[in-house]
């Protein structure tokens, strides 16, 4: 493919991805927002586990450090309610993510001495560490009632449903999800790119050495500690900023989003989009954050499924089994996920054509 | 993929942004009669959100809520409607999942004149935002007096804390608790057990009584350390606000070792299928309930009523106080919010709530102790109580103690 359909076709998907709060519901809108967060912290977590080889099962945790540590740099100081410093939030979105890399760096020394399922066991006991902080630390976190998230503003522009109050393009209102929208985009594209060249970048090849042989690489001259730490902390900072716009989505955020089953979901997510690969990464939190939501909504009309309410098979335990169903199907048949396939189908027109 | 084709696109775009681009919220309209609508009103229909947990951790009681519900629905549309117009309900499940639940909010939100119920205070929080945002009411399957003030919030009855300052009250009166003497308190961490230890905490400031607080979380279910610091602690009565199962284990246990005391529960803590646990003897030696929701067993026409068409149509369920039954009350809350409504001639949302705010004296037949009033966002709409004990033979296993009633504590306590 040559530089410049190449650009044209990112710049088509671009117009498309921007347009389509003109068309979407609300309900899309807001489906589409947890899977952009989810993108941006799934990116992280197959940088984490693919590239460099370290098993974590805390990611949800980094993800709550990200999400609170935002709802707290930006928050209004009221009385009664939880603490907040009331920054800008552009810089209570950087200081969250930096807060975010400082718990990630904080924990790298436990992630430099442990490895494989014995660091996944390890890093389970940063979730329910932070399950117990945002329950009880309710100066800041507001406990079980959670902590209202301040709408993000650039410039004086707030992407919330006021400033301006009645914002219409092309006919159509633009609430909050409409004017987040393109808030997600920004993040998800910053996310992807930076990820693409991380992985391919001299320190995406060094922490690649280190997951295949530890003793070979510090041959080579990495420095394998170091790379570790630096694996794990923009891992962290990368869920960091998928909390953030997680947080952003909801408007509100309560302790039981940010639980176990959150970290499990996150590995799901990259080992159905195969583990190291950052395209595969964002179609599997796609696949996993929407997937019930969408099961959820037409559970009335699909055949198999019971209306919520009325007994059977319901849309949450058909999703689960759905799930179920695609990590046995990838780890049989599709080791490398979603990327893999992807991979292979576009491989496979040439290697003919050059066999033929 | 080249530059034709983007440009192609894009003209594709701006043509069908004209043809179909979504358009802003209807907004209200009158119609025929004279009745100002807007969503969720039409002429002939009236739709309401449901947002249970059907596939969560409290799916048996989203379950149980949902049959109360369309029990109540069911019949009230048989008999001609509101004010002409069936009520159509609209469910999601949450799964106790705040993402699930924000999204199915978005889903049914446009469509619904109001939540005809909402399982759960963190996804209560979560939702609140846009609940205030579009101005609807909601119906709170809980009982946390944290909720308040809330203009959009309605709670069925009065508050955990308030059944706590009632549960020591009782305790005074009948089991010889004096001042100066111990008593527990096991409870969840979250929203219902720590609301019910704040009443706790004031009623034993007042008495001088000693609380002994032991924290729990749902997954924990075997009580025997538990009662062992209440041994050690010479506790005289236990107050309980956790989940039946601890309940089971708490009774048994204790009964095990010959600690003989009384244990008072809130609401939650009652559930009919603890009598079929090797714990039921013991049970119904020493287990109160103190609630809202009325015990099955009582003799009122509300209760009855439910109790006769809950057998008719679920012969082989099983009827509870805070799960059918609250979502069978909830729905009379609802029905009275929005006949009212009508009769203003404003089937709007705005319209509903000050409907529910003018409801001052609403008698629902005695499924909620108390005539309730809601025109005071910052109050719970009553602080009356039931207090039950546990009796075989009662429906639901619980035999009512008396009528409504509170105690004066509960009275002067503000939130």
């Amino acid at each position: 493919m040559s530089r410049l359909p190449r650009f044209a076709l990112l710049a088509a998907v671009g117009v498309v991805l921007a347009a389509l709060p003109i068309y979407l519901e609300s309900f899309w809108l807001q489906t589409g927002l947890f899977a952009m967060g989810a993108i941006v912290a799934a990116i992280g977590l197959t940088l984490l586990v693919g590239i460099a080889g370290q098993l974590s099962l805390g990611h949800a945790f980094f993800v709550a450090v990200g999400a609170y540590g935002y709802a707290f740099l930006a928050g209004q100081d009221v009385p009664d309610g939880p603490a907040g410093l009331g920054l800008a939030p552009p810089l209570a979105l950087i200081g969250a993510v930096a807060l975010a890399g400082i718990a990630g760096a904080l924990f790298s020394p436990i992630s430099g001495r442990v490895r494989g399922i014995y660091l996944g066991l390890a890093s389970i006991g940063l979730v329910f560490l932070g399950q117990y902080i945002l329950q009880n630390a309710t100066g800041i976190t507001g406990g079980y009632e959670g902590v209202a998230v301040e709408p993000f503003r650039l410039f004086g522009f707030s992407f919330s449903n006021t400033d301006p109050g009645d914002l219409t393009i092309l006919g159509v209102p633009y609430g909050r999800l409409e004017r987040l929208w393109y808030v997600g985009l920004v993040l998800v594209a910053a996310a992807v790119w930076y990820g693409r060249n991380l992985v391919r970048s001299r320190p995406g090849r060094a922490l690649a050495a280190v997951r295949d042989g530890e003793i070979a690489a510090a041959v080579m001259g990495v420095d394998v500690v170091r790379y570790k730490a630096a694996a794990f902390t923009v891992s962290s900072m990368y869920a960091g900023l998928g909390g953030v716009l997680t947080a952003l989505a909801f408007g509100r955020i309560v302790p039981e989003s940010f639980g176990f089953l959150l970290s499990v979901d996150f590995l799901v997510m990259i080992v159905i989009g195969g583990a190291g690969s950052v395209g595969g990464a964002a179609a599997g939190a796609i696949f996993v954050t929407a997937l019930p939501l969408i099961l959820n909504r037409y559970s009335g009309s699909l055949p198999l499924l019971a209306e919520p309410g009325s007994g059977g098979l319901g849309a949450s335990e058909f999703s689960r089994f759905l799930y179920g169903a695609a990590i046995v199907a990838v780890l049989l048949f599709a080791r490398d996920g979603l990327a893999g396939l992807a991979h292979r189908a576009r491989r496979s027109p040439e290697v003919k054509e050059r066999l033929a | 993929m080249s530059r034709r084709l983007v440009g192609t696109l894009a003209v594709v775009l701006a043509l069908t942004v004209a043809a179909c681009g979504k358009g802003g919220d209807d907004d209200s309209d009158t119609a025929a009669g004279g009745v100002k609508t807007g969503p969720g009103a039409t002429a002939d229909t009236l739709t309401l959100g449901y947002l249970p947990d059907l596939s969560g951790v409290f799916a048996p009681n989203g379950k149980s809520m949902m049959e109360g519900a369309k029990l109540y629905w069911d019949a009230k549309n048989e008999g001609g409607g509101i004010c002409g117009r069936k009520v159509e309900l609209e469910v999601q499940d949450t799964g106790y999942d705040p993402q699930k639940a924000v999204a199915a909010y978005q889903q049914i939100s446009g469509d619904v004149i109001g939540l005809g119920l909402v399982l759960g205070s963190s996804i209560t929080a979560a939702l609140l935002p846009s609940v205030e945002q579009d101005g609807m009411f909601l119906n709170f399957a809980g009982w946390t007096s944290d909720i308040l003030p809330n203009e959009n919030v309605a709670i069925a009855g009065t508050t955990y804390d308030i059944e706590a300052i009632n549960a020591v009250d009782f305790l005074m009166r009948e089991h010889g608790i004096k001042e100066g003497d111990t008593i527990g308190h096991l409870y969840f961490e979250g929203d219902y057990g720590e609301n019910a230890l704040k009443g706790s905490k004031y009623a034993a400031d007042k008495h001088g009584l000693k609380i002994v607080e032991q924290k729990i979380t749902p997954a924990d279910t075997d009580m025997t350390g538990q009662v062992a610091a209440f041994r050690r602690a010479k506790v005289k009565a236990i107050l309980f606000s956790a989940a039946p199962p601890q309940a089971a284990s708490l009774a048994g246990i204790a009964a095990s070792q010959k600690f003989d005391v009384p244990i008072v529960a809130n609401g939650p803590g009652w559930t009919p299928q603890l009598l079929d646990t090797p714990a039921a003897d013991a049970l119904a030696a020493n287990y109160y309930v103190v609630s809202s929701m009325a015990p099955l067993g009582l003799d009122a026409d509300g209760v009855k009523k439910f109790l006769d068409a809950y057998q008719q149509t679920y012969p082989k369920g099983t009827p509870s106080s805070n799960g059918s039954l609250y979502a069978y009350a909830g729905a009379q809350i609802a029905d009275a919010a929005l006949t009212k409504a009508c009769e203003a001639k404003n089937l709007t949302r705005q319209g509903v709530l000050d409907a529910l705010h003018s409801l001052d004296a609403l008698d629902t037949g005695g499924t909620v102790a108390g005539k309730l009033d809601f025109s005071d966002p910052s109050q719970p709409p009553s602080r009356l109580v039931y207090i039950a004990k546990v009796s075989k033979d009662a429906p639901g296993g619980l035999e009512p103690l008396g009528d409504a009633q509170t105690a004066a504590d509960a009275e002067d306590y503000s939130f």
